[in-house]
């Protein structure tokens, strides 16, 4: 973005610069790979309950976030 | 078609006659389309449509029926029963059931070791061939065979190797160790069982890792270690801070790959061992398969498969970016 | 490195590390032929040489495990062998030194045929949708591309037995279960996405200007991709379609749950092939050797394109 190259990018806020589809893409992919270990880990009963609602929401929100500005 | 920007500035400044001269030149393929035969929008559609389609009937329909029936009583082999909905029940029984919580361990003690073994032993092939030894090539053809069969036809002729009494593997085993080639199986132990589909998966697929880290080795520039030997670097300290970092997204590749591979592995699994003893190597898609067509619990199957499938289409999308990724390189 | 040569010397390896990881390759290669070499052994061996512990690397060559796989034999008394008149063929002298006769011949030919008929049916079909989805996302402005794109390549990511079981439902529905065109439909869903990445792959890398030039001298959009773009797409159209080939030549999973008989391809097949007392193993490793070969034929005619086969056309060189 030629935005950034400026010195603009000062008055940039705060979401606007961490809701960018890089660093949403990468926690949306952490939230699946939480769920994914969360499926399969075995340490906790809970955690394997909650794994697929985890998984479903990455996914979910990858394919959204996907559709976001670079 | 994209026009080039400049394009139709430039033919309003011509003259009439020169236009011509520059339309016999370089004419806008758009132009002839439009006097004949099929737009480019209507022929992208007619060209993308059919697979579509295709797709949307055997593999969309199924799914949507599949999320369906997962909220249902429904049973294949008593169809005639009234089908009563039961919203996340299955959902609900499955994600607390410890019997399927112990087959997703099963599942991942096959997806983590295989995926270990294959990348350790596939990376340190790569690294060997790429030394350009004479006849690399028809060698690495000859390391590549095992990948290209069939998952169930290698499951089966390794369940002959593994025969206790006269199965080649054991006769290997009993020879280097002392032990008696028949007081150990393969198959039919509780502890050995869950090693013997990771040797068989490892033999099959370290040749799959091996040839996408071969492409990551040999898409590093040669400059960058000539740059590394002007400044002295160690070998040693090469292979760490160039080889490994630029290879690595190859490896990522490769792993996500045979994990998501692994994590639904049901055809050879199903041929070793059938998920046997007990249910030591029952891995998930082969709980999925008892459930669905060996007890007929059609509905509670149904959203396995939906948990299962969710599972491989989130993976599906961290494999895609993976590939992208390697795609710009 | 001392000696300033050669500026490349830098980075080639030594005579020596490539002797070393030379025979290291070859040591692997070695034992991973192993246990393919040993099933093409036990396809020549006697039932008694196939179960002898130790087990035999010499042996004397025997037919038998391709005759047992090819036909079906009875027991019978002596004497009523000897009243037959001589025996009709090798496999007939073979059963009767068993004291057996042959009875017909067995499904593997059959299961064979089906599986030929699967393969290639599916294989055409996917190339042939392929090649338009592949041609139409390479050169034309798509709405949704990537998504289309990734769409397809999800729906060969899906677990087979999570596909299989609503699959077994609509084909029981309209009547298409255990029957060739429901397979070969269901194979073609699979290996479209694998045809349709692969060929876009394939299809970027011929240049545009080729067809532009065609259309200059009066093509439409059409003929130019009929007469232009698929000759210069031949060698991708090939591989991909050994690859598709490939998938639905080693397809189990749908084939194990979906067909039981007349549809049924050799590798749910060949498993079940039991002789007296147990599995024959020559017959089994008989069936398994013939049903490699075209694969072990095909791997060798693909390796140069392998690498863009199994990562969808990502990783071209």
């Amino acid at each position: 973005m030629s935005a950034d190259a400026t010195p603009s990018i000062a008055r940039h806020s705060l979401a606007d610069r961490v809701l960018r589809r890089g660093p949403l893409e990468a926690v949306a992919t952490t939230i699946i790979a939480a769920g994914v270990v969360m499926l399969m880990q075995p340490f906790s009963l809970t955690l394997y309950s909650w794994s697929f609602a985890t998984t479903l929401f990455g996914t979910v929100m990858f394919t959204f976030v996907s559709k976001v500005r670079e | 078609m994209i026009p080039v920007p400049g394009s139709v500035h430039a033919m309003n400044e011509l003259s009439a006659s020169s236009r011509i001269t520059y339309r016999a030149v370089r004419v806008r393929p758009g132009v002839a389309r439009r006097i004949r035969g099929l737009s480019d929008k209507t022929l992208a559609w007619l060209f993308i449509t059919p697979t579509i389609v295709l797709l949307l009937a055997i593999n969309i329909f199924p799914l949507l029926w599949t999320i369906y029936l997962s909220f249902t009583n429904y049973r294949a082999n008593r169809a005639n029963v009234p089908t009563i909905w039961l919203g996340a029940d299955w959902y609900q029984s499955i994600l607390t059931d410890p019997d399927i919580w112990a087959a997703m361990q099963v599942t991942a003690h096959f997806v983590i070791w295989t995926v270990v073994i294959e990348t350790v032993l596939g990376f340190g092939l790569a690294y060997l061939i790429d030394k350009k030894f004479r006849g690399h090539g028809l060698w690495t053809t000859i390391i590549l065979l095992p990948m290209m069969l069939s998952p169930a036809v290698v499951g089966n002729f390794w369940t002959f190797l593994y025969q206790p009494q006269i199965g080649l593997f054991n006769y290997v085993v009993a020879f280097f160790t002392g032990r008696a080639a028949s007081s150990f199986q393969m198959l039919g132990d509780v502890t050995l069982s869950p090693w013997a589909i990771v040797i068989v998966d490892a033999w099959m697929w370290t040749p799959y890792v091996m040839l996408i880290c071969l492409a990551g080795l040999r898409s590093i520039p040669d400059y960058i270690y000539e740059a590394a030997e002007v400044d002295r670097a160690s070998k040693w300290r090469q292979f760490w801070s160039i080889t490994l970092p630029m290879a690595l997204p190859f490896i990522m590749l490769a792993v996500l790959f045979r994990a998501i591979e692994n994590f639904k592995m049901f055809d050879m699994v199903n041929l070793l061992t059938g998920g046997g003893p007990g249910s030591t190597t029952e891995v998930a898609s082969i709980t999925l398969k008892r459930a669905a067509f060996e007890s007929w619990r059609t509905g509670y199957s149904s959203a396995f498969a939906i948990i299962l499938f969710v599972t491989v289409f989130g993976l599906a999308n961290i494999y895609v970016k993976a590939l992208n990724k390697v795609k710009s390189r | 490195m001392t000696s300033a040569t050669a500026a490349h010397s830098v980075v080639e390896p030594t005579a020596t590390t490539r002797r070393f990881a030379g025979s290291l390759v070859v040591l692997y290669a070695l034992i991973t032929m192993i246990p393919l070499a040993w099933i093409v052994l036990t396809a020549f061996k006697s039932p008694d040489d196939a179960i002898s512990y130790p087990p035999k690397v010499m042996f004397k060559p025997s037919l038998e495990g391709f005759c047992n796989l090819f036909t079906t034999r009875s027991r019978q008394t002596p004497e009523f062998i000897r009243s037959l008149g001589p025996p009709q063929g090798l496999c007939d002298s073979i059963a009767r030194d068993r004291n057996m006769v042959v009875a017909g011949p067995s499904n593997y030919v059959p299961r064979f045929i089906n599986s030929l008929i699967i393969a290639f049916g599916s294989t055409v079909l996917a190339v042939a949708l392929g090649t338009l989805s592949a041609y139409g996302f390479s050169r034309f402005r798509v709405p949704l591309k990537d998504d289309l794109l990734f769409f397809i390549l999800s729906t060969r990511m899906m677990p087979p037995i999570a596909v299989a079981i609503p699959i077994y439902l609509m084909y029981r529905t309209i009547g298409l279960s255990d029957t060739r065109l429901g397979m070969i439909l269901l194979y073609t869903s699979v290996n479209v996405s694998l045809a349709v990445w692969l060929l876009k792959g394939f299809i970027d890398e011929i240049p545009r200007e080729y067809e532009e030039a065609a259309m200059i001298d009066g093509y439409t959009r059409f003929q130019a991709f009929v007469k232009v773009v698929l000759p210069q797409a031949t060698t991708g159209i090939a591989a991909t379609a050994i690859f598709c080939l490939i998938f639905a030549w080693n397809e189990y999973a749908f084939a194990v749950l979906l067909t039981s008989g007349n549809a049924q391809t050799a590798p749910p097949f060949i498993p079940i092939i039991i002789g007296e007392g147990g599995q024959d193993w020559p017959a089994v490793a008989a069936g398994t050797t013939l049903f490699l070969v075209p694969i072990v034929v095909f791997t060798v005619l693909l390796r140069k394109h392998l690498l863009r086969g199994i990562t969808f056309g990502a990783v071209r060189k």
